[in-house]
């Protein structure tokens, strides 16, 4: 553990950013078409429902991340084990959002560049500022958060103002019934990004004020969840849902379809900031956690050395997970999702918070 | 030898052996003697003589005090350092024509001359030759009597200085014309004509063992933060160099951190200036023989914020400080961009721009990034040539460059016109960033990002800006988040930002600045000029 703290406003602004991370440039959940918001949104409620369990095992150990208390709930020997895989599964789902973020960039911008040159740049920057501390990687985000909404806004305002956005597309609503929605929320959206929450559980005890957290961290899921049914609404408006749902990226192509007076064209750097800032963070936050635990399972006093040795590890990872996008795509919507987002997100820590429950209640019986 | 002046001193006081001492054996010259003064006054001024290797603007006077009973004494001063008349009116004059009561003792004389005789302000005895060197070389007029083992030093600081004018750097259309000058009495004087409350303190102590140069933190007692005029004693404190010669020096052996291009102290030449600083907590750190106060802690935002912006009013200044921001941030990537669009994202300028750069790059020998660093440098080489050249050759240097880079390069092919602009551009943008401080660090990342836009375009630049960030956002200044108030956001000191809201509206003092005390003004400050008006109606329709 660090010996640092961070504010309720920090909290938050890392919440945001990791919660759109890669998620605002990826098709998200369109697999439920025209009704993509609901399912997001959706995903959102189901999301915060799991962010109480996660909040109710912070309040069982309030000093402690989830590395450390799962040793104390399930004993040292599973609780180690357990520890071990969260770490793998975070350094796992960095690589993954690393890969993802380089694969992006190499389709949309730079064909000829090695993948391993981009993400290795990108891991980089990743490692400085994980070394630098989760205190430098959140003011880091207080500022770039607010030249994200900038960004945001100004580009919302110029798909409306040109006329692009089309709310026939958005209809009808529900056309092949709740059955389509339901579906994308419990194979994909509930998970990505809501589950992911689950890093956080890592965070939670550098916050200077507990009393708060819920507040901002509900406000944050809120706030994403709002905003990525937006932006992909946005997108199904402009696009129509067919198209939409092939694309690689819709947000890119909706920026692309932006034209004012033969000026204000092909604004793909508003994309590409918007992709390496999310990358950024969303990566940071899960090689942070997996840094810590690690830290914190092998009795580390200093972070710092091993941001090395794991930088380096996530790098190689993500080169080596897969061959090529469409298996990398396909590993996540599948074997990811069955293999290690429902057992990691959803039923080990309802098994920890059951078994803290009956733990505590019988010690203060005794 | 001289190095060992301050050392032997300090040794006697703390009695531990310093590496300086063993690190130095080189000098032969002669040391200062350790023991008190001598009763003999031949013998003390042979001392002198000896030790100061019979320099000749050493004046030493030789007098007798006293008509029936007299007694022989030597006035000694450095000529140039002391003030010559008021040596002679104030010192010489009376102690000539004095008389010593019969009554006195040889023992009292010395005290009788102090006290009745020496008609300065300060004087002091001294007994160690460590003491009588220091007050001689800071220009004190020293008073030794025969038979008298011990002296008098009289404050006789005077001598020629620069008068007060107005500052080289840091010009500004409105707001006070004097600035600091190199004698450090006269900056905290002009500090304490604009701040008159005596909870302006001042603690002056003496760095560089061989200089012994006064350096002085000046500091509102009540508003600055105790814990950082703490550590800033404690760092001045620590220091342990030869000499001391500029606020530069000092600057690079107490700030936070070395290996970063920005800047953690700010320093000025204007007294408003560090008398705002001062009112909003921060602590002054005067150096004798420079007119650049040192200010800490500083934000990076402060390097943005002109002194003007205080005195115009709050539309023009927040419309300013935006410029001054965006002007920042394209002396940092306007090459880097040019760089990357022409190599990498032609398709992200519009058409027709795009053909006309292509056609006149069309004879343009060099790649995008050749062409942009070569001229960079040769702008820089310019700008390193006019700095330091005559004011006369200057000109010429000026001629040369616009002639050379402006036409000729373009003409010959070397170069593509557009190349020039962007180059002007960034050129006249590093000019017009209010602080040389931070404008010479932009021009040192310009490089980098030029170099990550030629291997990887716009996703070169933004990593490069999000580095940069992120290295902004771990400096801290004595303890203070760089990046304040802007990250970690503190809303009540947000503005004095990226805009400036109006006077009445400047509730608070920086927060992690000044810790206790953070009210600046009474409530209802907002001007109300309609009540007036409504009251000369209403006299109006009672008449």
């Amino acid at each position: 553990m660090e010996p640092v703290k961070i504010n309720a406003r920090q909290l938050f602004v890392l919440i945001v950013l990791f919660e759109h991370g890669s998620s605002i440039v990826i098709p998200l959940g369109v697999g439920a078409k025209q009704d993509v918001w609901l399912a997001i949104l959706l995903g959102l409620t189901f999301g915060l429902l799991l962010f109480f369990v996660y909040y109710r095992l912070h309040r069982y150990y309030p000093d402690a991340p989830l590395t450390a208390y799962a040793q104390d709930i399930a004993g040292p020997w599973v609780g180690k084990i357990l520890a071990f895989i969260y770490i793998v599964y975070f350094l796992y789902i960095a690589s993954r959002v690393l890969r993802d973020f380089g694969e992006l960039l190499l389709t949309f911008a730079y064909p000829e560049t090695p993948l391993f040159i981009l993400n290795a740049i990108m891991m980089l920057a990743v490692m400085y500022g994980v070394y630098k501390g989760i205190e430098v990687v959140a003011r880091t985000g207080e500022l770039f958060l607010t030249f994200l909404y900038l960004l945001a806004v100004s580009g919302f305002i110029l798909i409306i103002s040109t006329g692009l956005v089309d709310l026939h597309r958005l209809q009808p609503v529900l056309e092949e019934g709740w059955k389509r929605v339901w579906k994308v929320v419990f194979t994909e959206t509930l998970y990505v990004p809501f589950g992911e929450m689950i890093v956080f559980t890592m965070l939670f005890p550098y916050m200077n004020n507990p009393k708060k957290m819920k507040q901002v961290a509900i406000a944050g899921m809120a706030l994403s969840g709002i905003n990525l049914a937006i932006i992909m609404t946005i997108n199904i408006a402009v696009l129509g849902a067919d198209v939409a749902a092939r694309s690689t990226f819709p947000l890119l192509d909706t920026i692309r379809k932006i034209q004012v007076a033969n000026f204000l064209e092909r604004l793909d750097i508003f994309f590409m900031i918007a992709l390496i800032i999310g990358g950024f963070f969303k990566v940071s936050v899960f090689f942070y956690a997996a840094v810590i635990g690690t830290a914190n399972l092998f009795h580390m006093q200093n972070h710092q050395r091993l941001v090395y040795l794991l930088g380096l590890m996530v790098l190689l990872l993500s080169i080596a997970i897969a061959s090529n996008y469409p298996e990398h795509i396909k590993e996540g919507l599948k074997i990811v999702t069955i293999y290690m987002h429902v057992p990691l997100q959803i039923i080990i820590p309802l098994c920890l918070l059951v078994a803290a429950a009956i733990r505590r209640r019988s010690f203060k019986q005794q | 030898m001289l190095f060992q002046w301050g050392l032997q001193k300090k040794q006697k006081e703390k009695k531990e052996p310093t590496i300086q001492q063993e690190r130095d054996q080189s000098g032969q010259a002669q040391d200062v003697p350790r023991e008190p003064i001598h009763s003999l006054l031949d013998v003390n001024l042979d001392i002198i003589r000896h030790t100061t290797g019979n320099s000749s603007d050493i004046v030493i006077r030789r007098f007798t005090i006293g008509q029936e009973r007299s007694i022989r004494a030597a006035l000694i001063f450095i000529d140039g350092l002391a003030d010559e008349k008021n040596v002679y009116q104030f010192l010489l004059e009376p102690l000539m024509a004095a008389t010593f009561p019969i009554s006195l003792s040889s023992k009292d004389t010395l005290s009788f001359v102090e006290k009745k005789l020496a008609a300065v302000g300060g004087i002091k005895r001294i007994s160690h030759w460590f003491d009588l060197f220091l007050a001689l070389t800071s220009g004190e007029t020293i008073i030794l009597l025969d038979g008298m083992p011990s002296a008098l030093s009289a404050s006789t600081k005077g001598g020629e200085t620069r008068a007060i004018q107005e500052p080289q750097t840091q010009l500004a259309i409105r707001g006070p014309r004097d600035g600091f000058t190199e004698s450090l009495r006269m900056n905290t004087a002009l500090i304490r004509r604009r701040i008159k409350n005596p909870n302006l303190w001042l603690e002056t102590l003496k760095i560089g063992e061989v200089t012994q140069t006064d350096v002085a933190i000046m500091y509102v007692k009540g508003i600055a933060n105790d814990d950082i005029v703490e550590e800033v004693k404690k760092r001045l404190r620590s220091i342990r160099i030869d000499s001391v010669l500029e606020s530069g020096d000092i600057e690079q052996l107490i700030e936070d951190q070395t290996f970063t291009t920005f800047p953690t102290m700010y320093h000025t030449e204007r007294p408003d200036v560090v008398a705002a600083n001062l009112l909003e907590g921060r602590v002054a750190i005067f150096v004798e023989g420079t007119p650049f106060v040192l200010v800490a802690p500083a934000l990076f935002i402060q390097f943005f914020q002109a002194v003007e912006d205080y005195y115009a009013r709050f539309d023009i200044a927040t419309a300013l400080r935006f410029l001054r921001v965006l002007i920042f941030f394209l002396s940092l990537v306007a090459p880097a961009i040019y760089i990357a669009a022409t190599t990498f994202h032609q398709e992200m300028i519009p058409t027709q721009l795009v053909i006309a750069i292509a056609a006149q790059r069309e004879a343009v020998p060099f790649p995008a990034f050749v062409e942009a660093l070569v001229m960079e440098v040769v702008f820089e080489i310019l700008r390193e040539a006019g700095v330091r050249l005559p004011r006369a050759v200057g000109q010429a240097v000026s001629i040369v460059g616009a002639l050379v880079i402006g036409q000729a390069a373009v003409e010959a092919g070397f170069v593509s016109s557009a190349m020039v602009i962007v180059v002007s551009i960034t050129a006249i943008a590093s000019f017009a960033t209010p602080s040389f401080a931070i404008a010479i660090s932009a021009r040192l990342i310009r490089f980098a990002l030029m170099f990550l836009a030629a291997m990887f375009g716009f996703y070169g630049i933004i990593m490069g800006i999000l580095v940069m960030t992120i290295h902004l956002c771990s400096l801290r200044s004595f303890g203070v988040p760089y990046m304040s108030p802007l990250a970690p956001f503190i809303p009540s000191n947000v503005g004095d930002t990226l805009f400036r809201v109006p006077t009445w509206a400047f509730k608070e003092r920086p927060r992690l600045i000044s810790q206790k005390n953070i009210v600046r003004q009474g409530e209802h400050q907002r001007p109300q000029p309609s009540s007036i008006n409504r009251q000369e109606e209403n006299e109006g329709e009672q008449s």
